[in-house]
């Protein structure tokens, strides 16, 4: 158990730099003049290449990399060239509220896939199991972002029940913080629901066949009850796997809805940020992003080995 | 045993239902107006800045919520386009039109309580030059001295006399500062203006409370939101859903048919200062002659540009000057009338059969569909268009307007007063006349007839040897709520005049 952890942090520990180098070059080589965006139409030559000298950019890579790695590894994000604030409190603002977002969005998506996963299951050969294997069918099919505009149009256009978007910050004003938080969670988590309703669904198939199954209901329970008893915590172990697998498309899922919706979080600063070139905060926000999926990654290996006593072992 | 799990199951699934039903349930509610008249605004606006110092970062957003509302001039434009006083009460002009005399208005204080007085102008101008690095510091190259007489006198004396500066005075470089309040200029700025900046979020929103100890008349509004969006359907869809009270400055006009309908709101269209303009590389191989470039005037049917880009919203104007400028030439829509053929013939007059030429557009949508209707125009006169869009601004900004790499691009020219800008030989057009660039410069010092003169001159000789294809004038359409009144129509300078807007 020590041995699995401890190797995962190793792994963890290189992806990050790796991720890091990466996204370093990556910007290094995008066309596009920092300086420039930031003088404008006006500036001469000279102006811009004194203000690349001001902003750092004329130094080689290699001693940018390390300058920028080295204050990060003690917390330090730098300056945004752009706002000229430090950006760690940006990205912690963005992140806080992306955050939010896709966790509310998973719980809605578990909340609406294991029980339509649970019950096209069981109801397999009938025809509402057919119909509602359908309709998850057609969550799976429309994207994120027609979801979310097909919402503002109902509820916010049309109903006038919810804003069309923007945040409002939980400790300013809760119930506003709800209202504007509905639509984009359902947007973002409609398709992932569907998604793992269909997986919910093959994963209590499977496990209904079986032989502890049959076990289980010779010893004299029903179906429900063996279900509950025995089978979830089987069907579990594939539907975490592919729920891992998801919260990176949520992440991804989540910067699409935050234009949608106009929502400041990590995905919209990201978009933002590139757009101006400025440098430093992509670099800071890309690292965060990746730093996140590796540490939710990391989360649910954890949890499997809770969940499942076979997975414990060092194999 | 069947029928508890079925029940078990549908309860769960109700269960969801009714809680998400529940939150759905919670309204958004209005804010009351009961008696109360109400005082807020909130404005739908695309461009977001990035930080709040318009004296080193470039672009519009800055000036648009700052200029006017939290940072006043000594002059200012007004809706019209005319010239009128703000912190100077009154000027005179010497007759050699070298020396300014400005009357200030007494008893003015910055929002940080520090008096505003000759000494503050001669502080903030004289600051522009060596510490401005964007928004045209250039512009007030003619000044020679600045003395504060009185505290209530100040006088500017310029090098050469210049028709222009005192319009820019009403733009960003006019801007007043107090010499304690530039200390962190990109959170916190400090001006005379009716608006300070209660809080400041990049990509979300400005919010902006009327100043306690403003020293003119107190606006209507007490608050106002500037809140920023990226898409322009949820621009228009928050205006929809009553989250937004106002869209200053539409940018996908399709989407204003359905307001048009609608007696909730108003429809205001007016001028912009906006170019769309078929930018030609006059220095480059393919056009360096003026025939090529005659021949991309007669191709285009700029009509049908307008048509398909601006849902045929605009105005074909033919030259860099909109209406709203005093040396507007209505007759030069008609130069270059639609004329395939006429295209033809001055290509095969300049040997330029079968031309393939370097299109290098912003990755904006207006520049993207009109694009493909000028590509489709081009082809139909033998020009081979290749249409690259780069990233805006990052990748156009080096490649096309900094190191002048193409042929043809499509961008709109937002900049007020620009036509002499785009005729200087340095800038990415790549025009080099040295006639007209001398009577860019006779007009500027000339007396203010010979001056409009003298422009409309000028304006017509880069028009006749199609120094660009001037597309049309971009609508300036603001969509608002029914009620609102004062909504500002035009806009002929950068800033979103607030002080005009009531219910």
């Amino acid at each position: 158990m020590v041995l699995v952890i401890l190797r995962r942090i190793v792994v963890f520990a290189t992806t990050v730099v790796v991720a890091s180098i990466v996204t370093f070059l990556l910007l290094a080589i995008l066309p596009g003049n920092a300086a420039r965006i930031a003088l404008g139409v006006q500036a001469t030559e000279a102006d811009v290449a004194a203000q690349a000298t001001a902003m750092g950019l004329d130094r080689p890579p290699i001693v940018r990399y390390l300058d920028w790695i080295g204050h990060v590894l003690v917390g330090d994000f730098g300056t945004s060239t752009v706002s000229r604030q430090p950006i760690g409190p940006d990205i912690a603002d963005a992140l806080g509220i992306t955050v939010i977002l896709v966790l509310t969005s998973v719980v809605l998506a578990l909340l609406f896939a294991i029980p339509f996963g649970i019950l096209t299951a069981v109801r397999q050969r009938g025809p509402d199991g057919a119909i509602l294997s359908g309709i998850s069918q057609i969550g799976v099919a429309v994207p994120g972002f027609l979801a979310g505009l097909l919402l503002v149009t109902l509820f916010a256009v049309t109903l006038r029940w919810l804003p069309a978007g923007g945040w409002v910050d939980p400790a300013d004003d809760f119930g506003g913080f709800i209202e504007h938080l509905i639509l984009p969670a359902i947007a973002l988590g409609s398709v992932q629901g569907a998604v793992l309703s269909r997986y919910v669904r093959s994963a209590v198939l499977d496990v209904m066949r079986d032989d502890f199954m049959r076990t289980a209901r010779a010893k004299g329970l029903g179906t429900a009850r063996a279900l509950f008893r025995h089978g979830l915590r089987n069907a579990a172990v594939p539907v975490m796997t592919v729920l891992d697998l998801q919260i990176a498309t949520l992440l991804i899922g989540a910067v699409v809805i935050e234009r949608v919706f106009s929502i400041p979080g990590l995905g919209s600063l990201l978009l933002d940020k590139v757009a101006l070139r400025d440098l430093p905060a992509v670099q800071g926000i890309v690292l965060v992003l990746v730093v996140f999926v590796l540490v939710l990654n990391f989360l649910v290996d954890l949890a499997f080995t809770v969940i499942d006593p076979r997975l414990r072992s060092a194999s | 045993m069947r029928a508890p799990t079925r029940r078990t199951i549908l309860a769960s699934i109700t269960a969801t239902l009714i809680a998400s039903l529940a939150l759905v349930g919670c309204s958004t509610g209005t804010a009351s107006t009961d008696g109360e008249p109400d005082t807020t605004l909130t404005v739908g606006l695309l461009a977001t800045p990035g930080n709040l110092d318009y004296t080193t970062t470039a672009g519009a957003a800055i000036p648009q919520a700052l200029l006017y509302n939290v940072y006043e001039g000594l002059v200012k434009l007004d809706n019209d386009g005319t010239i009128i006083s703000l912190l100077a009460k009154s000027w005179t002009v010497s007759d050699d039109g070298l020396v300014y005399d400005f009357v200030l208005n007494e008893g003015v204080t910055f929002s940080d309580g520090s008096p505003f007085t000759a000494d503050s102008v001669k502080f903030s101008l004289e600051r522009v030059k060596d510490n401005w690095t964007a928004n045209g510091p250039a512009y007030l190259d003619p000044i020679a001295s600045i003395e504060a007489i009185t505290d209530t006198d100040a006088r500017i004396t310029l090098s050469i006399p210049s028709n222009g500066w005192l319009f820019n005075m009403t733009g960003p470089v006019g801007t007043m500062f107090t010499e304690a309040g530039i200390a962190d200029l990109a959170t916190a700025p400090v001006g005379t203006g009716p608006y300070t900046v209660r809080s400041f979020k990049t990509g979300d929103s400005l919010v902006l409370a009327a100043s306690a100890n403003y020293w003119g008349e107190a606006p209507y509004l007490t608050d106002v939101t500037l809140r920023y969006f990226t898409d322009a359907t949820a621009q228009t869809n928050a205006l929809l859903s009553g989250d937004i009270n106002l869209i200053s400055g539409i940018s996908q006009f399709q989407l204003v048919d359905q307001f048009k309908s609608n007696s909730d709101y108003q429809v205001l269209e007016g001028a912009s200062t906006g170019e769309v303009t078929l930018s030609i590389n006059n220095a480059s191989d393919a056009f360096s002659d003026v025939r090529v470039r005659q021949a991309v005037m007669y191709a285009i049917d700029r009509q049908a540009v307008m048509d398909t880009v601006s849902s045929g919203y605009g105005l074909l104007i033919g030259s860099m000057v909109p209406p709203t400028d005093p040396w507007y030439d209505a007759e030069l829509a008609d130069l270059y009338p639609y004329d395939p053929a006429q295209a033809t013939d001055l290509l095969a007059a300049a040997g330029m059969s079968d031309l393939t030429v370097a299109f290098k557009i912003p990755n904006l949508p207006y520049a993207v569909a009109g694009a493909q209707v000028v590509k489709a125009q081009l082809a139909e006169v033998g020009i081979n268009a290749e249409v690259t869009a780069l990233e805006f601004p990052a990748v156009w900004l080096d490649e096309v307007f900094a190191d002048h790499d193409y042929d043809l691009s499509l961008i709109m020219h937002s900049e007020p007063r620009d036509v002499s800008v785009f005729a200087a030989p340095t800038y990415y057009a790549g025009y080099d006349s040295p006639a007209v660039m001398a009577k860019f410069a006779a007009a500027d010092a000339a007396d203010p007839a010979a001056y409009v003169a003298l422009m409309k001159e000028a304006t017509r000789t880069m028009a006749e040897e199609a120094s660009a294809n001037w597309l049309y004038l971009q609508p300036a359409i603001s969509l608002a709520d029914a009620d609102l009144l004062g909504v500002p129509k035009n806009t002929p300078s950068l800033a979103l005049d607030l002080s005009t807007i009531a219910r």
